[in-house]
Order: C-alpha cells, then structure tokens, then sequence
C-alpha cells in the first residue's frame, strides 16, 4: 500500500518522503494525489514503467481494435460476407500456419519472402499465411479435385507480412475479405467478380473506382521486345511508375532489334488510362500478334458489358498497371476508393496458380482490405453501426442475485439486449 | 483541389517559377507568408511546404496528391509513388567523393558517411564492395576532413563545396532532377485534374527547353 502511494505521490510531483507523513491522517491529499494520478499522472506513469517494462509496448505494424471500429470492423465484415453469399458463395477457413513451399509456388519467391517464417518440429520450414488464395487454390487442386465446377468460394481471414511493402502500408496484419471462381474460364467470369467487387463497395457506400488491365499486353509486348528479365524489370517499373519520358528513352536505348512492332504501343503504357478511348487507341497501336491484340479485345469485350450496365463512370481502363503481374494470366483489376491513400483491394484471373498444385484451371478473384476500408469508413462513412449503449440495452434492476440472474436469464430469452449495473 | 507538396529549400524558387508558366499561380502575398499551406490563385490547387525527404511521405499517405521533389530523394525513400514527369530542375547528381588521392582499391573496408544510406548501401552492394555506412544528417563533407570516413556520397550541384574541402568526385551514381510525383489513388480517382495538371506542366517543361 506504502509504494502504491509512494509511485502515486511520486507521477504527480510531490516529494518521496511526503507520502509517509501523509499517511496517518490527510485522506483529503491522498484523494487528490489519486486525481492527479487518473488524469495527467497516468500518461507519465505509464511511460516510466516502459522504460523497464517492455510488456506495454506493441510490436510494429501489430495493433489493437476495440470500441466502435471493432464494432464497424465486424459490421463491414459482415456485409461483405453477406454479399459473396448472396453471389452463392461457400465460406472457407484455411489454416493459418501452412508450409512456406506452398506461399513460394502460390505468391512468387518475393511475396512470400515477405512472410514471418519458423521451422515445424521435423526441421520443415512454415509460414504465418501471407495470403489465402494459395490455400484456396491448393484445396481447389485436392481436397476438392471431384467436385463439380465452379467452385465458388470466400473467405474473410487475417494474413500477416513481416515486411511491408511500402510506407503506406505499414501494417503486418491484415484482414482480407475474398473471394474465388474457380473452374470458370472467360470474360463471364471475371465480369461476375468484378460485379460482386462493385457491388460490396455500393454495399458500403464508398465512392470508389476500378481499374481493368488485362495481363497479356504487358507481358506479351515484353515478350515481343524480347527482353531479359532484368530489362523487363526497369520497363515494368518506369510503367508502373508512369515515367513516360523514362520508358521512351529506355525503349529508345535498346534499339530496333527486330522488335520494332511492338515499340509504338509499348512506348505509350505509362500514359494509357481512361476509358473506351484508351482501348481504341491501344488497339490501333498494337501491331496484329496474337497475344497483345487478344488481350486488348479481351479487355474491351468486359468493358463492352461494363458500359451496358451503366457502370462506366466507377471503372478504368488502366494499362499501366504492370505491377505485381507475374500471378496473374488475365485481368487484372484494382480498387480505389475515396479516403483511402492507396489501393484497398484487387483481383485478377490467375489460370496458371492451381496448375502448381497438380490441375491447371481457369480462376479468378479478388481481395478486400477490411482495415484499409474501415478506416475510410471511421473518419466519415455513411455506412451504419450501432453505438456502444443503443436504446434497445436497458440495466437490469437492483435485488438479491437471485432475483438478478433470473431476470437477466429470461430476458436475454427474449433476445433484449442488457448490461448487469 | 488538388494539394501539392513542394519540397522547401534548394527548388523550391524553381519549382514554383515552373508552375507559374504552367499557369498555377500563387500570390507573391500568400508566399511571403509564414503559413504552410497555401492555395494558387484560382483555388485549384493547395500548395504545402515540407521537407524534401516528407515529400514522398506526404504524396504516399495520399495527403498531398501530387508533389515536387527530387530524384535523390525518392531513390532514397524508396517510395511508392507515381512519377508521371522529368521537371528538368534541380540538377544535380549523387555521387562518391573522397579526399584528392584515396586510392578506393587500398582502402580495405571502406568507411562511407552519407545522408543517402540506401543509395550508398545499393551502391557500393552492387559492386561487392565492403562498406560500413556512417548515416549523417548534415556537413557531410567535414567528414573525410575530420577522418571520420574514407569518402561521402552526397549531391553535388557545383562541386564548389567538395573543392574547398579538398574533396573530388571519385565517380557519379546516377543523375537527379526534380519530378513531379502523384498519389496512386490520386492518379485514378482525380485522374481529370491530374491530368490536366501533368499536361499544363509538361508543357511548360518542354517550352522551357526548347527556348534554352
């Protein structure tokens, strides 16, 4: 008792041996030390005990939700989740803790680089999942090898990175909230993911915009220029970038080597984004190979079907968009949203990632960050959630615990909401 | 509005004489000013004061939608941003310097004091050099001088300051200008008004090259 005072006394500036003659008699002091200790006292006293006491402190991008963003988190994840059911879509909890061989052929060798990684008792290495599509796509390939197509299925699940990716996105974990097609091929497909990625984001209430990129332009305008992986590095960066005098001279730098077709549409990636137009123009550049021709009609099919249903002004066409291709063999697409200073989500067609698992098929989906879009949500959405003390929560009445319980039981029977005094 | 983060100090002159051609204009008044935040003429366009090295920081978070800042800085941050235009001010260049016959071979490990120690790090890293980066946050120069380090790698503008410290440029890492970089959700869901504002610019810059 003695030190609980002395360390009280001491946070709000009264002198170690004080306490003591304190003691005995001036309660009227002490309760005054015990409000300065609740108020300012406490942020003090707090950051003294971190300095020995390093149980207080978080580790980086980990943190704590509680109070109405963990309602609105639930909230959001809900709605979600009821829109992929409502597209019939099956959930699906996948492990958590999985075999970091399956991330390496699911993500890539430098996404899965990205993952906290520890050995199982046999010396095998694991991975905290840094994604749930490998899982998914694994189970499509196996556990689930004879069940009839589609398989339509989603998921809303936390994945961990020990590394970010950029400063933005500082956080090592995350919660997705997906969903995948798989066993379903062409522009019916992804347009039913595309739709289902609108209509969450109208769910929520969010102004939001999605851009659409198909992944053959890219890969097959480098493949046509021939280039070597570390050249297809520097072009896809100076794209991805938007550095359309870099990529000018780069292109111009490696001469005409017999890849002169390619050039004129190549040249241009960095700046085409828009709508319609940006098809058009792409399609008139593109010289007639089979691959990048056949993505830009791929891509201007789904536009076609985007204009019909009058979604056009929430859409793009963006064919700079180059990063992180090498998952996907299709589409391609991204999801903004107003508030937000990066991307919330995105998606592709990736017919290649179950064919690591044992049986090629077409696939396609998307993820959702839940906490990016509920922090958007947070600083101002038109996106109801109950508060803490709605009306319907009523104190259940004084009396024996006897009387209490009983009341509160049969109420609770009821379904009422309650909150014991 | 868009907001643009201009980075203060040695473009920052620069920077605002080129959007000024590119007609985004702000009054002598507002920037005569202490305040850090000030709007162009015709409302368009918020302009904030920062850092060169909060630039980035600023246009990442998606805080400011576009800004100005330069090459070395964004190499150095490693940001993830848009960089849609070359300013073509603010040249400068990244480079090793080392007290006037430092044999770099003999050196051994070579002690290297800097404000970039990511640039030097991938610098020397890629050349298998064995390095030992001394992070420094001003008056780089002094510490060759001092012996502090074999050599900096700093930005060297006129190379008037490495002379009168008895330093020479042992050899160039790479150039830098400034550039004009955009917030990736920017550049989609205010793509008219970055649009039209990379065009305005890119305008000016290609004028203004033309005539010099």
């Amino acid at each position: 008792m003695a030190r609980t005072i002395a360390i009280k006394a001491a946070v709000c500036g009264v002198s170690p041996e004080a306490p003591n003659a304190l003691l005995p008699s001036s309660a009227r002091v002490i309760a005054k030390a015990h409000a300065a200790f609740d108020t300012r006292g406490r942020a003090a006293f707090l950051f003294e005990q971190t300095m020995t006491e390093p149980l207080s402190n978080i580790p980086g991008g980990m943190r704590y939700y509680f109070g109405r963003e963990a309602r609105l988190r639930r909230a959001v994840e809900d709605a979600v989740m009821s829109v992929f059911d409502g597209w019939g879509y099956e959930e699906i909890a996948a492990p958590a803790v999985d075999y970091y061989a399956l991330f390496e052929r699911g993500m890539g060798h430098e996404e899965a680089r990205r993952s906290f990684r520890f050995t199982d008792t046999d010396g095998r290495l694991l991975a905290l999942r840094p994604d749930v599509t490998s899982a998914v796509a694994r189970a499509a390939a196996t556990l689930f090898a004879q069940a009839s197509r589609p398989l339509r299925l989603c998921y809303a699940a936390s994945v961990f990175r020990q590394r970010p990716r950029s400063h933005a996105e500082w956080k090592r974990q995350v919660r997705q909230l997906g969903c995948e097609l798989i066993g379903a091929g062409g522009e019916e497909a992804d347009l039913e993911v595309l739709l289902i990625a609108a209509e969450v984001l109208e769910r929520l209430g969010l102004g939001y915009r999605i851009t659409v990129n198909h992944a053959g332009v890219f890969n097959g305008l480098a493949a046509q220029l021939a280039l070597a992986d570390a050249e297809r590095e520097s072009a896809r960066g100076l794209i991805d970038t938007r550095d359309a005098a870099g990529l000018q001279s780069f292109l111009a730098s490696r001469g005409g080597d017999g890849a002169g077709e390619a050039v004129p549409l190549a040249r241009e990636l960095a700046r085409l984004s828009g709508k319609r137009e940006v098809l058009d123009e792409a399609l008139a550049l593109a010289f007639d190979d089979g691959r990048v021709a056949g993505a830009l009609k791929a891509l201007e099919r789904t536009w076609q079907v985007i204009e019909t249903i009058g979604l056009e002004e929430s859409f793009e066409v963006d064919l700079g968009d180059v990063s992180g291709l090498d998952y996907y063999t299709g589409l391609v697409f991204r999801i903004y949203v107003e508030g937000a200073g990066a991307r919330v989500g995105g998606g592709g067609r990736y017919d290649e990632l179950t064919a690591n698992f044992g049986a090629r098929e077409p696939a396609v989906g998307f993820v959702l960050d839940l906490d990016a879009v509920s922090e958007v949500l947070l600083r101002g959405g038109v996106f109801g959630v109950r508060g803490a003390g709605d009306a319907s929560s009523s104190d259940v009445a004084a009396g024996s615990p006897g009387e209490r319980f009983r009341e509160a039981r049969e109420r609770r029977a009821r379904g009422e909401r309650i909150r014991l005094g | 509005m868009l907001t643009i983060a201009i980075a203060k100090g040695r473009m920052q002159h620069d920077a605002l004489e080129l959007l000024g051609r590119a007609g985004v204009r702000v009054s002598e008044e507002a920037l005569r000013s202490r305040r850090l935040a000030v709007e162009d003429e015709e409302g368009r366009y918020r302009f904030i004061f920062v850092k060169p090295q909060d630039v980035p920081v600023y246009v990442e978070h998606g805080i400011a939608d576009c800004g100005v800042v330069g090459r070395d800085v964004l190499l150095e941050t490693g940001a993830d941003v848009l960089q849609p235009l070359d300013l073509r001010i603010g040249c400068c260049r990244l480079a090793v310097a080392a007290r006037k016959g430092l044999k770099v071979e003999e050196a051994g490990m070579l002690h290297v004091a800097t404000k970039y120690p990511r640039v030097a790090a991938a610098h020397f890293g890629s050349r298998g050099v064995p390095v030992e980066i001394i992070g420094l946050s001003g008056s780089v120069e002094l510490a060759p001088v001092l012996g502090l380090a074999d050599c900096i790698v700093d930005l060297v503008e006129t190379g008037r300051t490495l002379a009168e410290n008895e330093l020479e440029v042992v050899e160039t890492i790479t150039e830098s200008t400034a550039r004009l970089v955009v917030n990736r959700a920017s550049y989609q869901l205010k793509s008219a008004a970055v649009a039209s504002l990379v065009a305005a610019v890119s305008g000016a810059v290609n004028k203004g090259r033309e005539e010099s």
